[in-house]
């Protein structure tokens, strides 16, 4: 707040209103969306004369659907078991004693997370050519795996960079070795990073196209069968789907930013 | 406390345990060893896994055939970067991603800017994060509902179409999807936040104080903004414009769905390799390599160029 806000109240109002513009820019699109899966007739397009529920309970019926949210959820869930364990293993030992090749190790650490997307996607899909990795679920959960690792690694890390090195030190004094010490004093210190990493990681995976797309089998993730949908046409039915799949990520997503900001104020 | 001291707990007896004592006292017995043991694995997993990927690509790149048939010789060879040179049908996307990423990435600080500038500077701490939280839930929802979304929006029936028409503006639906257009408006929607959180947090760090000196010394809204928040933000805005770029080239799904034949990007022809099942993986895996260096030393390129312009700024 500005303490002389008569200053500036001009840009005030003017910089409000492009802040709500924004929100109805980000808002508008998915509300339209959602909206849409209502609308009784097969054509998406304004305006909506007559009302149903029946593309929602088409949803729940569909057994493909349904199979095929349980299969994202599977990749995400093993990707980010995956992801949180090499994560936490290299953010402690970049975060440890300074050596030699130490920005390089790094730079090959946050790799990952800033190549393009369809670039990534092809470099995954030869190696696990290379590598012997079937195109399917495997090829996917190491993918996602590998591409959500960065994130993992930099929040651990920021997290650690504030451990108070004298519990450790006193855990040390008390006779526990560097095993037990991580054990017992790091690790429940690093909880809440680990639980943000963790939902951060699950979302990525659950939202994947490009990676899932070029690794995948027969069978579709989420994202995949969406995208396929839409390649045969624009459909109230994929508007359900969606909305159910927006619902879902939205809402652990507000429910982790919540969660972590609270432990992090606790600790 | 005195039952940890004994060594009654899990803990205490494990350290306790002959074995488990040996092997501990063998990898902790100097800290180059124990440092060694810890440092083995991370290096492994990020040489085979986030390198090795990307040097198998340019392995690849340079050879004749993949995956080798048997009994056919594989040769090294750099006739896949040839022949993105031959023919325009191959560089001409190429340069259309260079440059629809430059004007996307642009326009998403055009846009994002004012926003992070009113959320750092005019809304209390206590609703800093209600405000930004908001627009973190779009967020979270993944690229290609996000797409879709702007599909219903753009669409010939659309809601955007249906408003112009209802206000009288328009008789006929405008065309907007499978355009420039419908695909920018697309991909400034995927990105914007990758760009709103690193502005939000160089504009949280500027004090305050230096705004009002500089109006106190008579400086209007705009010299302001152009003498004291844009220098001072710069590397917010450097490292927002890098990540949203990188981003942007990146995207398969958005420019299939969004644009139309005119607005094939760089993206679509790599995959266009991949799909087909005759032996093409080498020319893929050379334009990835050729869009990789490229968007690489663009943005290497750039931030040099901020970093040179905020040094200039300081003196």
């Amino acid at each position: 707040m500005n303490d002389r806000p008569e200053l500036f109240r001009g840009n005030r109002i003017f910089l409000a209103c492009v802040y709500w513009a924004f929100v109805l820019y980000v808002f508008v699109p998915l509300i339209l969306m959602v909206v849409m899966g209502f609308k009784d007739s097969k054509f998406i397009g304004f305006p909506i004369r007559s009302w149903t529920l029946d593309w929602y309970t088409g949803v729940f019926a569909d057994a493909e659907v349904l199979s095929t949210f349980g299969y994202s959820t599977a990749i995400a869930v093993l990707s980010t078991l995956i992801s949180v364990f090499v994560g936490i293993w290299i953010a402690v030992m970049l975060e440890g004693r300074r050596f030699w090749g130490r920005t390089a190790v790094f730079g090959m650490t946050v790799l990952p997370a800033l190549v393009p997307g369809i670039i990534s996607a092809i470099a995954f899909r030869i190696y696990a050519r290379w590598l012997g990795i079937e195109p399917g679920m495997g090829a996917i959960v190491w993918a996602h795996a590998v591409h959500n690792v960065p994130f993992v690694v930099l929040v651990v890390m920021a997290r650690l960079s504030t451990l108070p090195r004298s519990q450790i030190e006193a855990a040390r004094d008390l006779g526990a070795d560097p095993l037990i010490s991580f054990i017992r004093i790091t690790l429940p210190y690093l909880v809440p990073a680990i639980l943000g990493a963790s939902i951060f990681c699950l979302l990525l995976s659950f939202d994947d196209f490009v990676r899932s797309f070029f690794l995948g089998g027969y069978e579709p993730t989420l994202p995949v069968l969406i995208f396929a949908k839409l390649r045969s046409g624009m459909s109230p039915e994929i508007n359900a789907i969606a909305t159910i799949a927006l619902i879902l990520t939205a809402a652990i997503g507000i429910w982790a930013e919540r969660f972590t900001r609270r432990m992090n104020k606790e600790t | 406390m005195t039952e940890e001291s004994s060594g009654r707990t899990f803990w205490g007896r494990l350290a306790a345990w002959g074995p488990y004592h040996a092997l501990m006292r063998l990898t902790t017995a100097s800290p180059r060893r124990q440092f060694l043991i810890l440092a083995a694995f991370p290096i492994l997993w990020v040489l085979t896994q986030h390198l090795g990927p990307m040097l198998q690509m340019i392995r690849v790149s340079l050879t004749d055939a993949y995956p080798v048939a048997q009994g056919v010789e594989q040769n090294f060879t750099l006739d896949n970067y040839a022949r993105f040179f031959g023919d325009s049908i191959f560089w001409m996307p190429f340069f259309r991603t260079l440059i629809f990423a430059g004007v996307f990435t642009f326009c998403t600080l055009i846009i994002t800017y004012p926003v992070a500038y009113f959320l750092a500077r005019h809304v209390s701490r206590k609703n800093q994060m209600l405000f930004l939280l908001l627009l973190l839930i779009p967020f979270w929802v993944g690229e290609i509902v996000r797409t879709y979304a702007i599909m219903i929006l753009l669409g010939n029936t659309g809601a955007v179409n249906l408003l112009l028409k209802s206000l009288g503006l328009i008789e006929r639906p405008i065309p907007f999807m499978y355009t420039s257009f419908s695909m920018g408006v697309g991909i400034v929607y995927l990105t914007a936040l990758y760009m709103l959180l690193p502005l939000y947090s160089a504009l949280e760090k500027l004090p305050k104080s230096m705004n009002e000196a500089a109006a106190d010394l008579g400086a209007g809204a705009w010299t302001r903004f152009r003498r004291v928040s844009l220098p001072l933000t710069i590397e917010g805005i450097s490292s927002g414009c890098t990540l949203v770029f990188l981003i942007s080239t990146g995207f398969y799904a958005t420019p299939v769905l969004l644009g139309g034949p005119s607005t094939t990007v760089f993206a679509e022809t790599i995959a266009g390799f991949f799909h087909v099942a005759g032996d093409e993986w080498p020319t893929g895996a050379a334009f990835a390599t050729i869009m990789f260096a490229a968007a690489l030393v663009l943005t290497a390129t750039f931030q040099k160029l901020m970093s040179a312009l905020r040094k200039g700024e300081k003196q």
